[in-house]
């Protein structure tokens, strides 16, 4: 299996498991639209201030939801011994974490993708002109969410307690991401000109190069055995 | 017992390290809080400074020998390296707490305030949350050899990670809130200098010799339990033969 077979295979391995069992996306679905509605009972939601905190009401619901998914990615590897096969592939363990990165990033994209109109509906927000930068940085942000967070699904798999440590070892790690989507995501349904947030999605991308390269290169010493 | 040539090597020299550093903190201490002159803005509180910014900068440093040991672990997968990262990691997060706390102590009469979410401090606290990760991480793995590659692939993560933290805290604090106030709120005369670069060398020479004392620990502590384990596996095929 050449490298690039390997991510495919793992790809659609992880996109076939989910539309059989759909336990992972409905899951975050109905996870996301809860915390939807306990910010929106948490906060008092006059006009001014939800045009003030939606965005990082948005992205705090997003990363959250994510992590549920990340989660699952691995851990549904540990039953019948799927860790072990992975462990066993020829191939770099690279292509096994790209595979894992865009299934996770697919997943937790179309959870976002599904979620943003509730977001229109119940805070009365005006993205129309605005959807297309919305969905970049959606894409850059959810790379960066991806590329870490499976690294870390994979490293937190095996030890007690993992289902609390994603969480813990993920957020600081990916506070980069969480300020520049969330001052993007301002900045856009604010309506403001792309030049005055650019350097926000520069950031992402940066961000997302920096991290997939490295991750890539550090996910061989987890997958060891 | 054989005894890993880097101890053998460290002990030697151990003592002078520490004896050193109680030397150099009691006389910075002691020029520090009686000799120097206060400041003549901020008065007698400046003295916390004597504290703080040594602990601060040895805090720094601490992470600094995290990364480059967790890199040389991947590399040459040396165990009493490992042992060194868990103990600089300790350490960091314990000099880092009391920087921390020592700066609220100072900020509050100074500023008025005991946090404020201004960039350098926010980063520095999330170098902090990345080291109580990295610790927690290591309490949850039961397998050793496990416990080390997990731990240095955090730890180098963190490296990478920490000076995109720190810029992208800054340009978003820059945003939202133009500097009120300056950090450097002390004049830097020779009499505030000397007693400043006695603790710093003080507290370096303190965290160096503890990080020694407490690798040699952790080190003792894996060979204690790798034999208890050898014991207990003995004794169990002798057991079974019986």
């Amino acid at each position: 299996m050449t490298f690039f077979n390997v991510i495919r295979w793992i790809v659609w391995k992880d996109l076939v498991t989910e539309l059989r069992s759909r336990e992972t996306m409905s899951s975050m679905v109905f996870f996301a639209l809860i915390v939807i509605f306990i910010f929106s009972f948490s906060f008092s939601m006059d006009q001014q201030a939800a045009r003030e905190v939606i965005a990082g009401i948005i992205w705090v619901a997003f990363a959250f939801t994510g992590i549920i998914g990340l989660g699952k990615s691995f851990s549904t590897e540990l039953q019948n011994d799927c860790l072990e096969a992975l462990q066993m592939v020829p191939e770099s363990k690279g292509a096994i974490y790209l595979g894992k990165v865009v299934a996770n990033f697919l997943f937790i994209f179309v959870v976002e993708i599904l979620l943003f109109p509730m977001f229109v509906i119940f805070f009365n927000l005006d993205v129309v002109e605005e959807i297309s930068i919305l969905l970049l940085i959606f894409f850059l942000a959810t790379v960066g969410l991806s590329a870490v967070g499976t690294l870390f699904s994979a490293l937190t798999v095996q030890i007690r307690a993992r289902e609390v440590m994603l969480p813990i070892l993920l957020l600081p790690m990916v506070i980069p991401v969480m300020i520049a989507a969330v001052e993007a995501t301002k900045g856009a349904l604010n309506g403001d000109p792309l030049t005055m947030y650019s350097q926000w999605l520069e950031l992402l991308a940066i961000f997302d190069v920096i991290f997939t390269v490295v991750s890539f290169w550090l996910f061989e010493f987890v997958m060891d055995n | 017992m054989i005894i890993h040539r880097v101890i053998r090597k460290v002990q030697r020299f151990q003592g002078w390290f520490g004896g050193g550093a109680a030397l150099f903190i009691i006389a910075g201490l002691y020029i520090g809080l009686v000799d120097s002159p206060p400041d003549y803005y901020q008065g007698e509180v400046v003295r916390i400074m004597y504290v703080h910014v040594p602990l601060a900068h040895t805090s720094l440093f601490a992470y600094i020998v995290l990364s480059v040991g967790s890199i040389w672990y991947l590399w040459k997968r040396d165990p009493i390296v490992d042992n060194m990262c868990h103990a600089v990691a300790a350490l960091g997060a314990i000099f880092t707490t009391l920087a921390l706390a020592t700066g609220m102590i100072w900020g509050k009469p100074t500023w008025n305030t005991w946090w404020t979410w201004d960039a350098r401090l926010t980063s520095y606290s999330v170098m902090l949350l990345i080291l109580i990760s990295y610790l927690m991480l290591r309490t949850f793995i039961d397998d050793h050899e496990k416990e080390a590659r997990y731990a240095a692939v955090l730890a180098i993560l963190g490296l990478v990670d920490l000076p995109i933290i720190h810029f992208s805290v800054e340009w978003w604090r820059t945003l939202h809130q133009p500097q009120s106030f300056s950090m450097r709120g002390v004049s830097m005369s020779s009499e505030i200098l000397t007693p400043l670069l006695c603790m710093s060398v003080g507290m370096s020479l303190l965290f160096s010799y503890m990080l020694m004392v407490r690798t040699q620990l952790l080190y003792l502590d894996r060979l204690l339990h790798a034999k208890k384990g050898r014991l207990l596996s003995q004794f169990h095929m002798s057991q079974s033969d019986s």
